[in-house]
């Protein structure tokens, strides 16, 4: 039996073991979180100089159409991720997991490798691949298609040369979820549908995806997030912009221009705070397909 | 042999008993906090031994070594500080100035700014800006009559002067006489750009008949925004008067923009997208897929370093006019030597900023290793500036530059020239876009829809401009009026 006063020094030990972790949350985590709101309600320029605005910076960000092209291009971006690049994934997956196949090891690495020289790296060799002229792209689509060295990439297409260049990259990092996914499908399953006169669609959809629905909603989850805060591909494709016409501004890109290009803080914040609440708002859905999920099984 | 650690855990028996559950080592991290915390705390009032300088580029550290030697080398005799340059790079300068005068922290001494960044510097009220007012030290000191005007104007903010500045850069043009005299074309009768393009049309070729020219007469395109800017400055109105008041919607302006445009499209295009600082656009240069090139006075060293191999080939005349009479130079980039107000030596470090600056042989050796003109215009008639370049086919092309000085458009300093100028070159490739989907394809047929994207361009930097709720709290201290309006007073 403990003693009140062996209680009390528990307690005020327990205090003591906790105090480094809430001074740590108190200043890197709840005081930013703090100023984070009270900067998306100002205008600042410096610690000198700090004014209320009120609801100005949300409101400036929603009536700004320059906010809405980053909402669509990083939109077209995201349906790109996962229209484009999880279905390759897939699809490629689903090769390298056919029975017998010979020097799978190879062809994984051969595939994922893209993902090891990251994205700055990625973005550096596609400023230089995808240039008008002297870029390798140009130069063998004009070799063989006809296609005009001046072809402007990086001008008019740059949606399509982001989603061509995160499909490289991303491609094999996806197919590597989906393929440990695939090697834990239950074989009889697949054999029982087989033997039923399932045809290779049919078991696509009624036997692989039913089996590998959570890895699926994890690698959608995961792709979305990772394209809503698309920032360092295009800017550094673009040198150092979002390229001609906002045609590669992501929201992060259009935070970064409000906060470090124009020193508005205030309007950082909140495009800070609106982008953090669509991202909560997509894990709270991946929360509820996921218990759904438990509920089903 | 006892261990150290005993010590620790002596400390430890001697706590008092709320303490006693501590092991030795949080301890530890408690003493080592403590003692951490004060020191990091005061780490900003140290005392400094040297004056730091700090820099974005290379070519600004060699030039100035010998003058911080010079100065370093008796500097304990006179009772000064000795100079210590930092080369940090363009972005990372930029970074690290921001967020010093941000949170009011410790920078430099001196620090050179570039003209890119100069928006960003003068974008709160004048008073919270972070570098000291060099206004009335400037004017005691009698330097306003040294400087052409065009200097100081992207320093100046609201009427005051924040820095000294470095050059003046004057911008003419670099044809490749090489070719142009191969083909038995002289540039003596070229004053417009008309008749640039009629002069060197036999010189845009198509070898390969694969449709598309080998050559152009014009390295520009829309995407390399700072020439938009440069055009609009040499045939237009600019962007902003020297109240801060947006200058872009002009019949001159929408003259220029859909002059440039015509450049690039349709089948007397004569322009290409040859990019500067890129081993892509220098093999274009030196393929000879473009003609001519915008050459400021320090353009002039980025190829005599970059293209060493095409000394020889390149001569530099005035930039063709956009109409008969018209202005031949324009200006590109610029940099300024400022005192941040967290400096500690505020008075040394003007001493040393004009020790730098103001040295008639760094001037010469300005010119010499990094062929920029000095912006004082009491050393414009030293004979170094005569002197023959090999590289320009022996031209004495300083004196050329200097001769274009008068000419050279007024750049007024607003926070939000950044933003135009993206806007305004947004502005071109739309206008690309609609000559290319109506087949409309010369300067005429294209002036109304520039004026409707100029127009787009000023609502886009104007709502950009009203948000900011200090420069609507305090107007330009002339032209309120116009300002009101306009987005003036920023």
């Amino acid at each position: 039996m403990t003693t009140p006063t062996a209680r009390a020094r528990e307690r005020r030990a327990a205090w003591i073991l906790l105090t480094p972790f809430l001074l740590t949350t108190a200043v890197f985590v709840a005081y930013p979180l703090y100023r984070s709101i009270t900067l998306a309600l100002s205008q600042t320029y410096g610690v000198g100089a700090e004014t209320f605005v009120g609801t100005l910076n949300f409101r400036s960000a929603l009536t700004d159409p320059v906010f809405w092209i980053a909402i669509r291009n990083t939109a077209v971006f995201t349906l790109g991720s996962l229209l484009v690049q999880l279905p390759i994934a897939l699809g490629l997956a689903m090769l390298l997991n056919r029975p017998g196949l010979r020097a799978r090891a190879f062809y994984r690495l051969i595939i994922f490798m893209p993902q090891l020289v990251g994205l700055v790296f990625a973005a550096i060799i596609g400023s230089v691949f995808f240039a008008k002229q002297t870029g390798i792209i140009n130069q063998i689509l004009n070799a063989t298609i006809g296609l005009s060295l001046d072809f402007a990439w990086l001008e008019q297409h740059i949606p399509a040369t982001l989603i061509l260049i995160a499909l490289w990259l991303y491609v094999g990092f996806n197919m590597i979820y989906f393929l440990a996914a695939l090697q834990a499908v239950d074989r009889s399953l697949v054999e029982a549908a087989l033997v039923d006169g399932a045809g290779p669609v049919a078991r696509f959809i009624n036997v692989i995806v039913p089996a590998i629905r959570p890895v699926l909603t994890f690698v959608v989850l995961l792709s979305f997030i990772g394209s809503m805060q698309l920032f360092e591909l295009p800017y550094i494709l673009l040198n150092n912009g979002p390229g001609p016409q906002n045609g590669g501004l992501t929201i992060v890109m259009y935070l970064y221009q409000q906060g470090f290009e124009t020193g508005n803080l205030g309007m950082a914040s909140a495009v800070g705070w609106m982008l953090g609440i669509a991202l909560m708002g997509a894990a709270a859905i991946q929360i509820h397909l996921a218990r759904r999920e438990a509920r089903d099984q | 042999m006892p261990t150290p650690p005993h010590a620790i855990s002596r400390l430890a028996d001697r706590l008092p008993p709320w303490a006693a559950g501590l092991s030795g080592g949080c301890i530890l991290i408690i003493v080592a906090g403590l003692i951490a915390a004060p020191i990091a705390l005061t780490g900003g009032t140290r005392a400094s031994s040297a004056m730091q300088l700090w820099l974005f580029a290379a070519t600004h550290e060699i030039l100035y070594q010998p003058m911080v030697d010079e100065w370093n080398a008796d500097a304990e005799a006179r009772g000064a500080l000795p100079i210590e340059m930092s080369m940090l790079g363009l972005a990372p300068l930029q970074r690290r100035v921001m967020s010093g005068f941000y949170g009011g922290l410790p920078t430099a001494d001196l620090v050179e700014i570039e003209r890119t960044m100069a928006g960003q510097v003068f974008s709160g009220p004048v008073e919270a800006v972070g570098l000291v007012d060099l206004t009335d030290r400037m004017r005691d000191a009698g330097m306003f009559d040294k400087f052409p005007e065009t200097s100081l104007s992207p320093w100046t903010s609201r009427g005051r002067v924040f820095g000294i500045p470095h050059d003046v850069h004057p911008l003419l043009l670099g044809v490749r006489a090489d070719l142009v005299e191969g083909a038995g074309i002289s540039l003596d009768n070229i004053e417009t750009w008309d008749d640039f393009a009629r002069t060197l049309a036999p010189m845009m070729r198509d070898d390969n008949n694969d449709g598309d020219p080998d050559r152009y007469l014009l390295g520009f395109w829309p995407t390399q925004t700072e020439k938009v800017e440069i055009l609009l400055l040499q045939g237009g109105t600019g962007l902003f008067d020297e109240n801060g008041a947006l200058t872009l919607v002009s019949e001159a302006n929408a003259r220029v923009l859909a002059t440039m445009v015509s450049w690039c499209v349709g089948p007397n295009r004569i322009a290409a997208d040859v990019k500067d600082f890129e081993a892509s656009g220098n093999k274009l240069k030196t393929d000879g897929f473009a003609l001519a090139f915008f050459m400021p006075d320090w353009m002039c060293n980025v190829w005599k370093n970059e293209l060493p191999h095409m000394a020889g080939t390149l001569e530099i005349m005035p930039l063709p006019a956009f109409e008969p009479g018209g202005r031949r130079v324009s200006v590109w980039g610029g940099t300024m030597l400022g005192i941040p107000k967290t400096s500690q030596n505020i008075d040394a470090a003007w001493d040393a900023a004009q020790h730098l600056y103001f040295d008639s042989e760094f001037a010469r050796e300005l010119y010499r290793a990094g062929d920029i003109i000095t912006p004082i215009n009491t050393y414009w008639a030293d004979p170094v500036f005569d002197e023959p370049d090999d590289y320009f086919r022996g031209q004495a092309k300083g004196r050329l530059y200097i001769e274009h000085i008068p000419g050279i458009p007024a750049r007024n300093a607003s926070p939000y020239n950044q933003t135009a100028v993206f806007r305004v070159a947004d502005a071109a490739m739309a206008l690309i876009d609609y000559a290319n989907d109506n087949a409309l394809y010369t300067p005429a047929e294209l002036e109304a829809e520039a004026m409707n994207q100029l127009q787009a361009a000023e609502r886009a930097i104007l709502r950009v401009m009203n948000r900011n709720a200090f420069a609507q709290a305090e107007p330009a201290e002339a032209d309120t009026a116009e300002s009101g309006t306009r987005g003036g007073g920023q």
